[in-house]
């Protein structure tokens, strides 16, 4: 243990290595840097003194932000995110974009930044940090629809940073705590802000289509860190913060539930993935709602688990877009004959999202139901178990059936880069090694001792589990025989993204134009009272205007007389 | 591209080739009975072995295999009738061109 460097946050050399990177031209030494910054971000991990720790503070400003807090929910997400940096690098090992190698590593660091941030100010800059660093990962895609998605994900991401500060400066000034913890509430105004905020980076119902709106358009790589850290990111802020918030159960209840029917028929595989995504990260929504230990350890034993075998399928779609050039189900078949590693891969993160036992899923995601029906939210268990199968459909049977086998479309390509194989091949391990050695897991999670009370291999789960995985497969070959499967076509789906892409932007340009015409109008208007107020002047004034003009003199006269003869009987009746 | 159905096509990945009974059109045909017996199999087991569960619903015997096939049913039918069927447009309907919406390196 080096005391030394007990205040060092594990984001620092990670940040500090993506500035570096942006800096460099020769790509070797940037993958290097990426390489090597996990590695040194890992040492500081495992360098923290064990039980709970605050250390990295600084004061500025007259604040104090405290930049690396070592706790059990920090320690565990943490180590997961560090784990992920490391996949990502080797996976974009072939890129030689210095903007992406750049940004990647920020992002990856500000990502870790916010896990160990103690207080909201912190949390803030880190989050932010985020949301800046990661849209160069859609941009790097360098076509026009990521340009527009990357600003739609800008702008949506910068509107969480608001929400959050603005939530973090009223709780301050009614309670003057920035603190970062359990003592945040939704019953306050500037708790229930930052709620908000969190909810935007989770992807809850209705603030969710930012997600399947860019990461489908990121690049091959970025769709890959993407997926590791934003919303995990807004899952672990929620679990520090909100735990036992019962609405969460809810929310969470909807997000594992309504993915599932827009991933059915979504062509867009690795926004099938996406969606899948979202479902997910219902479950761990609902386990903070639960706010239970065993709950909270579902939730975090979930992200970890499902970050590695999320970024297994990313990859695996990755591969293919790299080699076909599509990632469209209706383009794609019989890809086993071509890319059988991949392939496995696929089939070993599909298994494990399915929650097949022996796969990581299974061992993670049973803690959540378990904690959910243990509390008596039976109706929600049901929902998650209805999501489940759902999971199964999208991840399971979907992703590798229609890009590996399927109809063969007679793609001959070649097997994805070396690189690409081993970040996939680390996954895979994982996946399997977590799903058997299931302690290790266990023993990582905020409240170890809950969870290693749990078995999650006894006979019923395992017999339950297959039940409700072999009659949900049995469904799809059911559905198939009778043709009552839909086929894979081209086209998209309306998402709540129609709200602002289409309605808000439409009633925009409305407004605009309408704008236009009333100014026109004004104008137009301004104009005509000002020549006909001019004409009318000029024609009095001007000098051959009325003014101007002979007048009789015998007319005069009268007039004159007239009035002289008014004034005098004034003056001879008045008083 | 090449012949799709070629058992002879050299450009398959030599790793591939044990596996090309995966493609075979009696493979796919009893998919479907493969997947029922084993279905079944676990079913029957409820009749032997009462499994204990948090909730009461769930010791019903096949609950997980029906609620398994139920849960698919539905969420393809609302996925293929009501997302599709209402929300489901061409695929040019965002910017008037497709050709951009894959994000690539």
């Amino acid at each position: 243990m080096i005391e030394a460097l007990y205040d060092v946050s594990p984001a620092w050399p990670v940040i500090i290595a993506g500035l570096l990177a942006a800096a460099f031209p020769m790509h070797y030494v940037r993958k290097g840097l990426a390489l090597i910054a996990p590695v040194l971000a890992v040492f500081l991990w495992f360098n923290a003194p064990s039980g709970d720790h605050l250390g990295g503070i600084i004061e500025l400003g007259g604040f104090t932000l405290e930049t690396f807090r070592f706790d059990g929910l920090s320690r565990i997400w943490g180590l997961i995110f560090i784990i992920a940096a490391f996949i990502n690098a080797l996976y974009g090992l072939h890129e030689k974009d210095r903007l992406a190698d750049a940004s990647g590593l920020i992002y990856a660091g500000a990502g870790l930044g916010a896990v160990f941030a103690g207080d909201l100010l912190s949390l803030f800059f880190f989050w932010e940090l985020t949301a800046i660093s990661s849209v160069f990962l859609i941009w790097g895609a360098r076509n026009n629809a990521a340009y527009k998605a990357g600003l739609r994900y800008l702008a949506i991401h910068v509107l969480s940073g608001v929400l959050l500060l603005t939530g973090a400066v009223i709780r301050a000034s009614e309670t003057g705590s920035w603190a970062f913890d359990e003592t945040l509430s939704i019953e306050t105004l500037g708790g229930f802000l930052i709620f908000i905020a969190f909810g935007i980076k989770c992807a809850f119902p209705f603030l969710h289509n930012w997600l399947q709106d860019a990461y489908p358009k990121a690049t091959i790589t970025g769709a890959v860190v993407l997926s590791a850290f934003t919303t995990k990111l807004a899952v672990y802020a929620l679990a520090r913060g909100y735990a036992g918030t019962e609405q969460l159960i809810w929310i969470g209840a909807v997000m594992t539930a309504f993915p599932v029917f827009f991933a059915v028929v979504e062509n867009d595989l690795r926004k099938v993935l996406s969606y899948s995504l979202n479902n997910q990260l219902g479950f761990m929504v609902v386990g903070i709602g639960v706010g239970t230990e065993l709950a909270i350890n579902g939730a975090a034993a979930h992200a970890f688990v499902h970050i590695i075998y999320k970024a297994l399928l990313f990859m695996s779609m990755g591969a293919v877009l790299l080699r076909v050039g599509t990632v469209k189900a209706s383009e794609l078949g019989g890809l086993f004959k071509s890319m059988p590693a991949t392939t496995i891969f696929c089939l070993i993160g599909a298994a494990s999202i399915s929650a097949f036992p022996l796969f990581s899923g299974f061992v993670a995601k049973a803690l959540t139901l378990a904690a959910v029906a243990q509390e008596g939210h039976w109706v929600v268990w049901l929902v998650l178990v209805f999501a489940s199968a759902g999971v199964l459909e999208h991840s399971g049977i979907k992703i590798p059936y229609f890009a590996f086998f399927s109809h063969d479309r007679g793609h001959r390509v070649r097997e994805a880069p070396v690189n690409m194989l081993m970040a996939m091949g680390i996954a895979s391990l994982i996946c399997i090694y977590v799903g058997i050695n299931y302690g290790v897991l266990y023993e990582l999670v905020p409240f170890p001792e809950a969870a290693l009370h749990y078995e999650p291999y006894t006979f019923d789960h395992i017999v339950g589990q297959m039940q409700l995985l072999l009659g949900a497969m049995f469904a799809f070959a059911f559905l198939v025989r009778m043709k009552w499967y839909p086929d894979e076509k081209r086209g998209v789906n309306l998402d709540t993204d129609w709200v602002y892409r289409r309605f808000l932007a439409n009633t925009l340009n409305w407004g605009h134009a309408m704008f236009g015409r009333l100014w026109a109008s004004i104008t137009n208007l301004v104009s005509g009272v000002r020549s006909r107020t001019g004409g009318k002047l000029f024609e009095v004034f001007s000098p051959i205007g009325a003014l101007s003009r002979d007048i009789p003199s015998g007319l005069l006269a009268i007039w004159t007389s007239a009035l002289l003869a008014i004034v005098l009987l004034i003056a001879y009746l008045s008083p | 591209m090449s012949d799709p159905n070629g058992k002879h096509d050299e450009l398959i990945h030599p790793a591939a080739r044990p596996f090309l009974w995966l493609d075979a059109p009696w493979l796919k045909s009893s998919m479907i009975w493969i997947f029922l017996v084993a279905t079944l199999g676990l079913v029957a087991v409820d009749f032997f072995h009462h499994r204990h569960e948090y909730v009461e619903l769930a010791e019903f015997y096949g609950f997980y295999a029906m609620w398994g096939f139920g849960a698919f049913v539905l969420a393809v039918m609302i996925g293929w009738w009501v997302i599709r069927g209402l929300l489901g447009r061409e695929e040019d309907y965002w910017d008037g061109d497709s050709t951009d919406e894959e994000g690539q390196s």
